[in-house]
């Protein structure tokens, strides 16, 4: 692949790092939604719940760690990539 | 134990003032045994407790850290005193208080009806008393009078509009009341009763007020006496709530025990070591007419294993205690299952410094909590403070590892030194940069100068994520050895070689595989690593749950990926302290590092504001963080491997009362 300058480069790059996070990000939300409002409700009811309740709750954030794992793996570790990339001379 | 009925007065004394026997209520399965009845005065002493806390809510009375303590004699004696006169004087007062309260509150709402009608030009009385007269009186959306005349021929209609509303009243022959009803709705006529009263509407409003004004004054010295009646007898109110309290769970007491005809028998169970006390002071108690007898070691494993709940009592060492919180919020360890809590002390305060790892930060947090300690004094919150202290210090601990106060180093140079500028670039190039700080005249530590390592460094962030990765194989690792001992204890030994072993196995060896394509392709760990993983993963298909077991293969790989947390929020918050500093320093106020720029005291003023709140979020969210997600991984990713897997234990609660407000 040819690529016009290592600007757009890096530019795209921190495009697709932020759209990794960010979706995973709001899938998880969606995720913890539901989880979060029926666990208030039991809570309410039955307090001694709390921690498995939050255990449940906290289940669907690993989510956002994948989308992160794949941000950091384009920010600082894309070499592996590199060598399939090459700048055209300007 | 068994015991003849005569003796279980001083049997239910004694073993209420030993506090050791925690009692398992009896559930009237054998016909030859019956349930137990209360002793002697139960119902007085529940009763005057019913009499007690009504008046303890009356006068707003919480529990509280003891301030005084009471001998028993002193309560016994005030007790009728207290419960008589000073009650009827709070019930009296407060249901005064009660009364000045709705009458006040029913004169607002005459009030607040009459305030339209001050639009009208009538008399209140020119509303009531009419007996071939049908008064219409309530809010319109329009003028109504020209329908009004349509269906009646005689009517009287006065109408007025203020800013919000239009009212108006509607005198009609009473005949035609119906047809003028459907005509008003046709209007949107929503009808307000007027209350009786007479004279003019202004002149009721205002005889409202001041009557409403009078019960006010009428109600603050009821108020005022109420908190007096609180101040002066709060103390002896919760000695005697405690007095009796005590007194009723030892009538109480044989509705848990069997009974015969003669005799009584209580099942409980005894921490072992303690066992021969709770025999020695029964057998004084009730002069030998009782026989206490204990299971066989066996016995009670056995039981454990056949789903018995055997009451659990943990047992740690004091520094790691606050840390039972954690544990018990989850669940409470059943009686053959390990402890966590020793483990969550070990890992807990670590991961939390990793995350935060700031000096600034960690110094305030601490001082935070020195002050909050002396504001909440009971056992959670005391044990909740003391948990984010110890983290707080590793936070310390890990700000001088990643040099942070308030932010990465860069800014803070003055203080700590920088290395040169040509320096910096060199290091860049190499590939060795961790950051330009430096510790004052020590300069750059450890390995390849690795330290103060800047965490928003490339090279510093790779870093991380091998630590995490590597905290999070030891973590979840302990987690695994820890569910192979206990499925072994429950003698489950297909679980324990067949699901828990190979997630031990698949979770290493993954990460070796890891290490090994990270190494430049190093084969001499890749392919052992594989063929490791492809061993467990036939295990996991050989076990319990058969090839279902394969299910389970993401959740084991997510585990490990999970613990970059560690290395993720403590990024976000370096990165919210470092967006600050340079925003405040650089771009409003550069003149303090060095810039080109003439102070002005709007910048500085400005600048200051965004330093202070931006850190004091970043602090906020500082301590939620690095504390709910360290939570996370000791709930999800370790405790499933070892933890609760039988449904949680139950908490020993030895029958007896903790005495507070009375003399020991």
């Amino acid at each position: 692949m040819v690529i016009a300058d290592l600007g757009s480069l890096y530019g795209m790059i921190a495009i697709g790092a932020g759209l990794a996070t960010g979706l995973a990000g709001i899938g998880a939300g969606m995720g913890e939604q539901g989880i979060g409002a029926a666990v208030v409700g039991v809570v309410a009811e039955e307090p001694g719940f709390l921690g498995k309740g939050l255990f449940l709750m906290l289940l669907p954030e690993t989510l956002i760690i994948f989308g992160l794992a794949v941000s950091l793996i384009l920010m600082f570790a894309w070499t592996p990539f590199g060598q399939y990339i090459t700048v055209a001379a300007p | 134990m068994a015991g003849s009925k005569d003796v279980m007065a001083p049997v239910v004394e004694k073993l209420h003032e030993l506090r050791l026997l925690h009692i398992v209520n009896y559930n009237s399965s054998m016909p030859e045994f019956e349930l137990g009845k209360p002793l002697g005065k139960g119902k007085e002493f529940s009763e005057d407790l019913i009499k007690l806390r009504s008046m303890a809510r009356y006068l707003d009375i919480k529990s509280k850290a003891p301030e005084v303590t009471y001998p028993e004699s002193q309560v016994v004696s005030q007790m009728d005193d207290l419960l008589n006169n000073v009650g009827a004087e709070v019930n009296s007062t407060f249901e005064r208080i009660t009364e000045i309260e709705t009458e006040v509150k029913s004169k607002q709402d005459q009030i607040k009806v009459l305030r339209p009608l001050a639009a009208l030009p009538l008399p209140l009385e020119a509303y009531h008393g009419y007996d071939s007269l049908a008064v219409f009186v309530g809010s319109v959306a329009s003028a109504v009078d020209a329908d009004v005349a349509k269906v009646s021929s005689v009517s009287e209609v006065y109408f007025a509009s203020s800013k919000n509303a239009n009212i108006a009243a509607v005198f009609v022959p009473a005949d035609k009341e119906e047809e003028v009803s459907s005509v008003l709705a046709e209007h949107g006529f929503a009808e307000m009763s007027v209350p009786k009263m007479e004279g003019s509407v202004d002149s009721a409003i205002s005889a409202l007020e001041s009557e409403i004004k009078r019960l006010d004054g009428e109600k603050a010295p009821l108020q005022q006496k109420l908190k007096d009646l609180r101040k002066q007898h709060e103390d002896m109110i919760l000695a005697a709530d405690e007095y009796l309290s005590i007194q009723t769970q030892k009538t109480d007491a044989p509705l848990r025990f069997a009974e015969t005809g003669n005799a009584f028998v209580i099942d409980g169970w005894v921490p072992t070591e303690q066992f021969s006390q709770l025999q020695s002071g029964l057998d004084s108690a009730a002069n030998g007419r009782i026989e206490v007898q204990k299971l066989e070691d066996g016995e009670a494993n056995q039981l454990a294993e056949h789903g018995e709940d055997i009451p659990t009592q943990m047992n740690n060492p004091k520094i790691a205690k606050p840390y039972e919180l954690i544990t018990r919020l989850f669940a409470i360890p059943e009686y053959k299952e390990f402890d966590p809590t020793l483990l969550i002390y070990a890992f807990f305060p670590i991961m939390f410094g990793m995350i935060l790892g700031d000096i600034g930060y960690g110094i305030m947090i601490f001082l935070v909590l020195l002050l909050l300690e002396r504001k909440f004094r009971t056992d959670g919150w005391r044990q909740l403070i003391n948990i984010v202290k110890i983290s707080s210090i590793w936070a310390i601990i890990f700000g001088f590892v990643f040099g942070e106060i308030f932010g990465p180093l860069g800014l803070w140079g003055r203080i700590f030194g920088h290395l040169p500028e040509e320096e910096i670039i060199s290091l860049k190039l190499q590939g060795l940069y961790f950051g330009e700080g430096v510790y004052g005249a020590l300069g750059r530590l450890g390995p390849a100068d690795m330290f103060p390592m800047d965490r928003l460094a490339t090279n510093a962030v790779l870093v991380l994520i091998g630590v995490s990765i590597f905290i999070g194989v030891i973590h979840t690792g302990v987690g695994s050895i820890l569910g192979i001992k206990t499925e072994l204890n429950y003698g489950e030994k297909k679980h324990a070689y067949f699901e828990r072993l190979p997630v031990l196995l698949f979770q290493v060896f993954l990460t070796l595989l890891i290490l090994g394509l990270v190494m430049s392709m190093n084969m001499a760990l890749i392919i052992p690593s594989l063929i490791v993983i492809v061993i467990s993963i036939a295990m996991m298909v050989m076990g319990p749950e058969g090839p279902m077991g394969l299910a389970h293969v993401p959740f084991y790989v997510s585990n490990l990926i999970s613990y970059l947390r560690l290395l993720a929020i403590g990024l976000a918050s370096v990165g919210l302290a470092f967006a600050a500093n340079q925003l405040a320093f650089q771009v409003i106020m550069p003149m303090l590092s060095g810039g080109a720029h003439t102070p002005t005291f709007v910048a500085i003023i400005v600048g200051t504001i965004v330093l202070f709140v931006v850190h004091f979020i970043n602090l906020l969210l500082g301590i939620l963080s690095p504390f709910m997600h360290p939570l996370r991984l000791h709930y999800v990713e370790m405790f499933t491997k070892f933890y609760s897997a039988h449904g949680g234990g139950v908490e020993y609660m030895p029958f007896g009362h903790v005495r507070r407000f009375l003399k020991v």
